[in-house]
């Protein structure tokens, strides 16, 4: 039991203050981390809507592209500040979410590839409605992340903070989630929906709030994304790199633990970048593909949780 | 403005044709083993590239190159099925990242051999015009490849409903136990489909690539079309697949015709989410019973 207190608290301590004090001067590895923690709290957001929701999604992407047009638009042409427009980035995957709604009367393989339609939906939207999105020409010069109390958020450590808080916030809120008594029901939604639904579970609309969390996670991660690369157009935004990614190290890590997702996006993506990418310029993916279905095959748990069996096993065998 | 529609009908006529022969391999599959096999538009891929290796390298007519190119689409195939029989538990979460997984392996295996440039057949014999009644206007790879599409639709169709291994197949996908007793080898009958699924989808590639461009990032888009078309159809109708792969084919034509190409994808997505709300069970289907 008191393990599972420290352990979380000196990683977190680890986190805030050993990384940037060791790499915090060195930009190009301050990028790679911050791009790593973006994709993992759109891992954290899939990974809730997984194993809490039973959804897979092949859509995130949508919800990335959508908060951070709305953020991005929201500072360059409104003028608002830059953390309200991120709240407000949430909010419009919440919205996108909303839409995508009538997804959730399918089960299964049929919400997966529905929601997979709606990313092209709003890639095709962002392109075509060019008086809103400024259309294929894209977004420049999008605001960076302000000054609070002295402290410039606009750097690479202060974008590092953000994200990382961001994703701490994100992993906080799905374990309350995860132990709350709407938990309960999802876990027993789970296994059979039509029993959870017999003895009065609203089952719908406990995967339609599991849905609009996820949504708004991912969301306000795109939004950051928006401010950190200050570059926008629909390709980008509506990447299928932002779905692809994040399920790969939520399945490496393992979907169905917090942490398991974060660990596998710093895995994952850090891997990607610095090993992959430099044999495989392009098609670099094939070997996440690979790793994907190695992970399902072998372990589909994850590794996190394997890692955990083997410390397990060791401290039993020592006692 | 009346040419222009009746010509944007035929074309969608003539391209729904091969869509019904990717959405029906999906069907089908979906059907003996209740997963969406999400690499199934890059079966489609994989046939349409080895039809240019054999042309460009062969000087092979496409056509010519259907046997090739079945052999490594099939190979392909049970080496999927062989893939999702390994799964354990969460069967119909855990396929469906496996076979986006295999899709990944696929395009980008694809992106890897032969680079992200369009193709297209150099055999000009297909791309020659065929007008119908002086206003219609198509290529010979389209009529031949309509004409080809129909027969083995209705080839299918006739296998599925009057011989053993078609009956078999039928069996499973209604009660794979039942079936299990009345002496079907559900295991056999699950590979039967997928190959099944493989020669509709490498037929489908050649006629893509004799009819169009290919490109990596095709795969992708083919599968979400067919699975659009089969949730328009409705679960288990294959003359259900054959009109909603028509009814998307023309809709796109309409839409490039009247609005703008980039569209071409949009509304046949709309469509879907309008049939979602209002008749998830399909435009052809029936309601399936929960428990």
């Amino acid at each position: 039991m008191r393990t599972n207190a420290v352990f979380p608290g000196l990683i977190v301590f680890v986190l805030y203050l050993a990384v940037p004090v060791a790499v915090g001067h060195i930009d190009y590895v301050m990028s790679l981390i911050i791009a790593a923690l973006t994709i993992g709290g759109i891992a954290v957001a899939w990974a809730l809507l997984g194993n809490l929701g039973g959804m897979v999604s092949f859509g995130h992407a949508a919800f990335f592209g959508v908060g951070s047009y709305v953020s991005a638009l929201l500072t360059l042409d409104a003028g608002w500040p830059v953390f309200a427009a991120m709240l407000a980035g949430g909010a419009g995957a919440v919205i996108a979410s909303v839409v995508t709604m009538p997804a959730l009367r399918l089960r299964g393989p049929y919400f997966a590839l529905a929601i997979l339609a709606f990313a092209h939906i709003f890639r095709i939207l962002a392109t075509e409605l060019e008086s809103i999105t400024h259309g294929a020409g894209g977004l420049l010069s999008i605001p960076v992340l302000p000054t609070v109390a002295g402290f410039d958020l606009g750097t690479k450590i202060g974008g590092y903070y953000v994200i990382l808080t961001i994703v701490l916030l994100a992993m906080a809120g799905y374990a309350w989630l995860r132990q709350s008594t709407m938990g309960l029901a999802l876990l027993a939604m789970h296994d059979t929906e039509d029993a959870t639904r017999i003895v009065g579970v609203p089952s719908t609309r406990l995967k339609a709030l599991m849905l609009v969390v996820s949504a708004f996670i991912t969301g306000v991660v795109g939004a950051f994304n928006a401010h950190q690369i200050n570059f926008l157009d629909p390709d980008y935004a509506f990447s299928g790199s932002w779905t692809v990614l994040p399920i790969v190290a939520a399945i490496f890590g393992g979907y169905r633990t917090i942490s398991g997702p974060l660990v596998g996006a710093l895995v994952i993506y850090l891997v990607d970048q610095l090993v992959f990418k430099e044999f495989l310029p392009h098609g670099h993916e094939i070997i996440l593909g690979a790793l994907l279905v190695a992970m399902i095959v072998l372990s589909p748990t994850g590794l996190v949780p394997l890692v955990m069996r083997m410390v397990t096993r060791g401290r039993h065998a020592q006692a | 403005m009346f040419e222009l529609t009746l010509q944007a009908l035929y074309s969608g006529l003539l391209t729904g044709a091969y869509y019904a022969l990717v959405a029906l391999g999906l069907a089908l599959v979906f059907g003996t083993m209740k997963i969406i096999n999400l690499a199934h538009g890059e079966l489609v891929l994989l046939a349409a590239y080895v039809a240019y290796t054999a042309e460009s390298q062969w000087g092979l007519n496409p056509l010519a190159s259907i046997p090739l190119a079945l052999v490594l689409v099939g190979f392909v195939a049970v080496a999927v099925y062989l893939l999702v029989g390994r799964i354990k538990k969460d069967r119909e979460l855990n396929s469906l990242i496996l076979t986006f997984g295999i899709g990944i392996i696929l395009t980008n295996f694809v992106l890897l051999v032969w680079s992200a440039d369009i193709h297209s057949t150099t055999t000009t014999w297909f791309q020659e015009a065929v007008v119908v009644g002086d206003i219609l206007y198509s290529s010979r790879s389209e009529v031949l490849f309509f004409l080809i599409s129909i027969a083995l639709v209705f080839a299918t169709w006739w296998w599925l409903t009057r011989t053993w291994y078609g009956r078999a197949i039928r069996a499973v996908s209604s009660n794979r136990d039942a079936a299990m007793l009345m002496g079907v080898n559900p295991r056999q009958t699950e590979v039967l489909s997928f190959v099944v699924a493989g020669v509709l989808a490498t037929v489908a590639g050649i006629a893509i690539y004799t009819g169009q461009v290919i490109q990596p990032s095709l795969g992708l888009a083919l599968t979400i079309k067919a699975f659009i078309i089969t949730v328009l159809a409705g679960m288990g109708s294959i003359p259900g697949v054959l009109l909603g792969a028509v009814l998307i084919g023309v809709i796109e034509a309409l839409t490039v015709t009247y609005l703008s190409s980039s569209l071409q994808e949009f509304t046949g997505m709309v469509l879907f989410l309008v049939v979602l709300l209002l008749r998830p069970q399909g435009l052809f289907g029936f309601g399936a019973r929960r428990g």
